[in-house]
């Protein structure tokens, strides 16, 4: 049986705990740091002059500006830092450290409804790989994938590939959360066993535990799947099970067919059990209510959905997609439509995009269309993207029919280390007559060979 | 009951250590050997397993939380903080506005996500808890109290 841990003080619900966070967040700094310190004696021995060290990072400074529903200037500015020490051992192994967080100070009224000054230390671990069995070791703030887990947590991983096929990993430690209405656990442990041969398959069986002042709080297990049968086909997919509840929360598998290169088919099938499902959230948004538009647990969801791409010709694709929404107590819905694409990669790029959702209530039936464009010219690139809904009716939506929101944006390479970037934000929707937002971002490498997405040349 | 679960978690690290040093599997490159910039198509040099992982493919979000099974394969081209520009223990900002020029990604909340959200919590709420179910939602508290 679902149940929730609300706090409750003279009767009162109280839905919000900052002063137990900010201290919460101090001593999950210090467990962390802790972790980190306790984890590198175990580590083995590194000579002091090991064979290649790397230092990479990058900062974005980060400006937002905007006016807020209730009529609040809000200028917060964000600097988002993270780094990385890596040191390459003559084994192939390698030891490296990760650091990643942000902060913000609001320069203008405040920005959210706690402090003008806020931050979050994303990350923080040391790590251990190895040159064989793509063994990995690590200790401190990370975020853990395996299996029934996509957990952020303050603790231990270890995994490595075993004979025969085989593979295992662990996790144990303290979850990441944040807890705005509930309370959530104290303690997270699980392990996923893999068999794999490289060619066709890799499949797992994974299992979490967490507890919450010693009692039971999620008792999850699933298998997962990664099948590649013949070249052409790709299937995917996960299962898991609420030991809590006793029943499945969620089937999700996926198929791909891609007979020749230039055209890719797929079908996918999701199946949710609400009250499985949703059995452990900690935000009211989320919790079982029906009658105040919260999560009705009788509910179960069947997503049905298919598309396809197929490159015409080079850099220009078209694409078309279905999917179809039933459910046990609302009614269905069907949400499809296609996009066409010009891609040419560092240089130009254009899409048009038309989706259609078709369901048996008046927000579920509307038109979105999408126009983009991107054209880089040596050290600078501008961005124009165009976003239209529009709805079959106004009666649910502010009594507005329309939602359209356009953004134009620029950047320009200042040096090979250091880019400034700015975009425009105007919107015309159901909460906003005319709203105009806009962003500054200078971004600095430390690794002037790193892209985007933060690769490193810390092996170079 | 406590020494039978010791033991039991004693033979299975022992087990693990052992099959461990059999293993003897060459480790996933820690950097990509050819840098790779934008959506890569993997298909283009991978003909095994790992041309699967096509970023270009209408499907890959989809799929993502699979292959991200394998995150040690991932860490040859992304940094951690990829992962936490969209699962985020706490984020003030969305991914669409922090990829302001990358309009080709397949980024969660882009447009006027204010109105939509009421729509996409009515079709498939999970898809907001895996990332809001118990992170980053302290935003959400604004309107649902």
């Amino acid at each position: 049986m679902a149940s929730v841990n609300y706090y409750e003080k003279g009767g009162d619900v109280l839905i919000s705990h900052h002063g137990k966070k900010s201290k919460c967040k101090w001593i999950n700094l210090l467990v962390v740091a802790g972790m980190v310190l306790t984890a590198w004696p175990m580590l083995p021995p590194t000579p002091l002059m090991a064979a290649d060290y790397a230092i990479s990072g990058a900062s974005d400074t980060i400006l937002r500006m905007k006016t807020t529903i209730d009529d609040k200037d809000i200028y917060p500015l964000y600097e988002y830092l993270r780094f990385s020490v890596a040191s390459r051992e003559q084994d192939g192994s390698t030891i490296s450290l990760h650091l990643g967080g942000w902060g913000r100070a609001d320069l203008g009224d405040k920005s959210s409804r706690n402090d003008n000054v806020d931050g979050d230390l994303q990350f923080g671990y040391l790590s251990f790989q190895g040159a064989k069995n793509n063994f990995v070791f690590n200790a401190g703030r990370q975020f853990v994938v395996e299996g029934v887990a996509a957990q952020r947590l303050d603790g231990l991983y270890v995994r490595s590939d075993l004979a025969a096929g085989f593979a295992v990993a662990a996790y144990a430690g303290s979850p990441v959360v944040t807890e705005p209405n509930l309370l959530a656990d104290d303690f997270v442990g699980g392990a996923r066993v893999t068999h794999s041969d490289k060619k066709y398959y890799t499949i797992g069986i994974s299992a979490l535990k967490s507890l919450q002042g010693g009692d039971r709080y999620r008792e999850e297990e699933g298998v997962d799947l990664w099948l590649q049968p013949i070249k052409q086909v790709d299937i995917t997919g996960s299962s898991s099970y609420n030991s809590i509840t006793n029943g499945w929360m969620e089937h999700a598998y996926t198929a791909s067919f891609a007979p020749v290169d230039n055209l890719r088919l797929y079908a996918d099938l999701s199946r949710i059990n609400y009250q499985d499902y949703f059995f452990r959230v900690t935000t009211s948004a989320l919790v079982f209510n029906p009658l105040t538009n919260g999560i009705d647990p009788n509910e179960r969801l069947l997503a049905l959905g298919a598309g396809g791409s197929f490159t015409v010709l080079k850099n220009l694709t078209v694409a078309a997609d279905y999917r179809h929404y039933d459910y046990d107590v609302a009614r269905e819905a069907n949400y499809f439509g296609g996009k066409l694409s010009y891609w040419v990669p560092e240089s130009f790029g254009a899409g048009l995009s038309v989706h259609r959702m078709d369901g048996h209530d008046d927000r579920l039936e509307y038109t979105e269309y999408r126009l983009f464009a991107m054209k880089k010219a040596g050290k600078a690139d501008l961005t124009l993207d165009v976003i239209d809904l529009y709805y079959d009716s106004k009666a649910r939506m502010n009594d507005d029919r329309n939602s359209v929101t356009v953004v134009a944006a620029g950047s320009y390479g200042l040096n090979p280390a250091l880019r400034l970037g700015a975009s425009v934000d105007y919107s015309n929707n159901p909460f906003f007559d005319d709203e105009l937002k806009g962003l500054v971002k200078l971004t600095y490498l430390f690794d002037v060979n790193r892209s985007a997405e933060g690769r490193t040349t810390r092996e170079k | 009951m406590k020494n039978s679960k010791f033991l039991l978690i004693a033979v299975a690290a022992l087990l693990a250590g052992i099959l461990g040093a059999c293993a003897n599997t060459a480790s996933v490159a820690r950097i990509h050997p050819e840098a790779v910039k934008g959506l890569p198509n993997c298909t283009e040099c991978h003909t095994d397993t790992w041309g699967a992982l096509n970023h270009q493919a209408p499907d890959f979000m989809i799929k993502h939380k699979i292959y991200a099974g394998s995150k040690f394969a991932c860490a040859s081209c992304h940094e951690e903080s990829f992962c936490s520009d969209c699962h985020a223990h706490k984020e003030e900002i969305k991914p669409s506005d922090k990829y302001f020029n990358s309009p080709e990604r397949s980024l969660p909340h882009r447009g006027d996500y204010l109105s939509q959200h009421k729509i996409d919590g009515r079709i498939n709420p999970a898809s907001c808890v895996k990332c809001h179910g118990r992170q980053n939602n302290e935003r959400c508290l604004s309107c649902h109290r």
